[in-house]
């Protein structure tokens, strides 16, 4: 029996569905699932295409409301998306739920108030969470038009929902698709996890009141187990030093240093480094000094779905240079991170 | 007798990527499977869902079917994936 949420091909279902190998109920289900197939395999590629479409356009969203309404989904240990609308989230009982609602709520408050941003798609869009999704289900996602949290096996991962940086790198998914569109391969699936990283642990800073030189830049310390603690494992990724051995997936430094093909979350490390780095020879608060740099990459110039990454290290040189000035000190400590490694 | 070895790769925590201190493998008699699961599984490998976007932190797997004219490896995204095989992987640290 598949998942719920399993987009078996169409043609694999219609096959199962006249195949008199298999039971009589199997086949019924399989034809069902074939019915709505197509449907629910497209509903990720429609949400990205109605994106790239509308931006294509020029066509300026209307607002939709003047703060995100936040959404919080019970998926009770199933993996059928979105679950079970929870009627009063704020002052639900379950933790997980509440958490999901607050730290949802907290990172629309920090893109609307540092960046002037209005929800994921700048026009008050709808923040909608699913929380315990599957059984110790170790990870938390973005899937197009929503946030999906796993609730860790308790053992290696805590509940995803531990992390605030971990909610705010989902939701940073979300303002990603609606701004430059970056695909999720090569370089451009790089910057892709590397954008959700910088705001993620931005977005921490910001709502602890900490400094660069205060911030941890670990990435998922929040979420680790007892088992992983217990080994050293202090965190999923360290933007201060990628290849530190206490991170539990440890990246290279230098941009010369990835290979292609790799995954995105490995390729992300040379540009986190650039950005920790910068942040750092600026000093301050990332929000105040070179966080609004990154946005301004980001959001502005229009969709770059095969972005480079050293094409994204001139953006934010030009951005910086029209921010602060040409002879700022953010611009040359945008340039220092970004030449120390290797762009 | 096909055995299928499971390998879950990326997600949030990168899990199997090169340098991960995280595994994630499992081994499944295809023939214990549940028929329809069986079918699925059989028919990722003949033919190998294509065309949609990898989805930002989701999981793939890694598949590779053992039978007695060979080994094949698929890899593939999640949502293609029965989820009694996606069950059958267990992480384990280094």
């Amino acid at each position: 029996m598949t998942c719920a949420c399993t987009i078996v091909p169409k043609s694999v279902l219609e096959r199962l569905a006249v195949d008199r190998r298999f039971p009589a109920r199997a086949r019924q289900a399989a034809a069902n699932s074939a019915r709505v197939s197509d449907e629910l395999r497209l509903l990720r590629t429609q949400a990205l295409s109605l994106t790239r479409t509308t931006h294509a356009a020029g066509a300026r969203l209307l607002t939709l409301a003047a703060a995100p309404e936040l959404l919080v989904y019970d998926c009770r240990h199933t993996q059928s998306l979105p679950g079970r609308l929870v009627a009063k989230p704020k002052t639900a009982r379950d933790s997980t739920v509440k958490r999901a609602w607050t730290a949802t709520g907290a990172v629309a408050t920090f893109y609307r108030q540092v960046f002037r941003r209005n929800s994921i798609d700048g026009a008050g869009m709808t923040l909608a969470s699913s929380v315990h999704y599957g059984v110790d289900f170790n990870n938390a996602m973005w899937n197009g038009s929503q946030m999906v949290y796993g609730d860790g096996d308790g053992r290696i991962f805590l509940d995803f929902t531990r992390g605030i940086d971990v909610i705010g790198h989902e939701l940073t998914h979300g303002v990603t698709q609606h701004t430059l569109q970056l695909d999720y391969s090569g370089d451009a699936g790089g910057l892709n996890e590397s954008l959700s990283d910088c705001f993620g642990a931005m977005f921490q800073q910001w709502q602890s009141g900490q400094d660069v030189h205060a911030a941890s830049w670990l990435i998922g310390a929040q979420i680790m187990g007892p088992a992983a603690k217990a080994k050293g494992y202090t965190c999923l990724r360290n933007m201060s030093d990628p290849a530190d051995v206490r991170c539990l997936a440890p990246q290279p430094t230098r941009y010369g240093d990835i290979t292609p093909g790799t995954d995105p979350h490995y390729s992300s490390g040379p540009p986190n480094l650039a950005f920790c780095r910068a942040c750092k020879s600026a000093g301050g608060r990332s929000w105040e000094t070179v966080g609004p740099v990154w946005y301004a990459a980001m959001t502005t110039g229009g969709p770059q779905p095969q972005l480079t990454m050293p094409q994204f290290a001139a953006r934010t040189r030009q951005a910086a240079r029209q921010l602060y000035g040409a002879r700022s000190a953010i611009v040359a400590a945008v340039d220092d991170g970004w030449t120390s490694v290797g762009l | 007798m096909d055995r299928l070895d499971i390998e879950r790769l990326g997600g949030l925590a990168g899990i199997g990527l090169p340098g991960s201190r995280i595994r994630s493998q499992g081994t499944l008699d295809l023939a214990r499977l549940a028929p329809a699961d069986r079918a699925a599984v059989y028919a990722l490998f003949s033919s190998p869902p294509a065309g949609t976007a990898p989805q930002p932190d989701a999981f793939r797997y890694r598949l590779t079917r053992h039978t007695p004219a060979g080994a094949t490896t698929i890899e593939v995204a999640e949502q293609h994936l029965p989820a009694a095989v996606c069950a059958s992987v267990r992480d384990v640290l280094a």
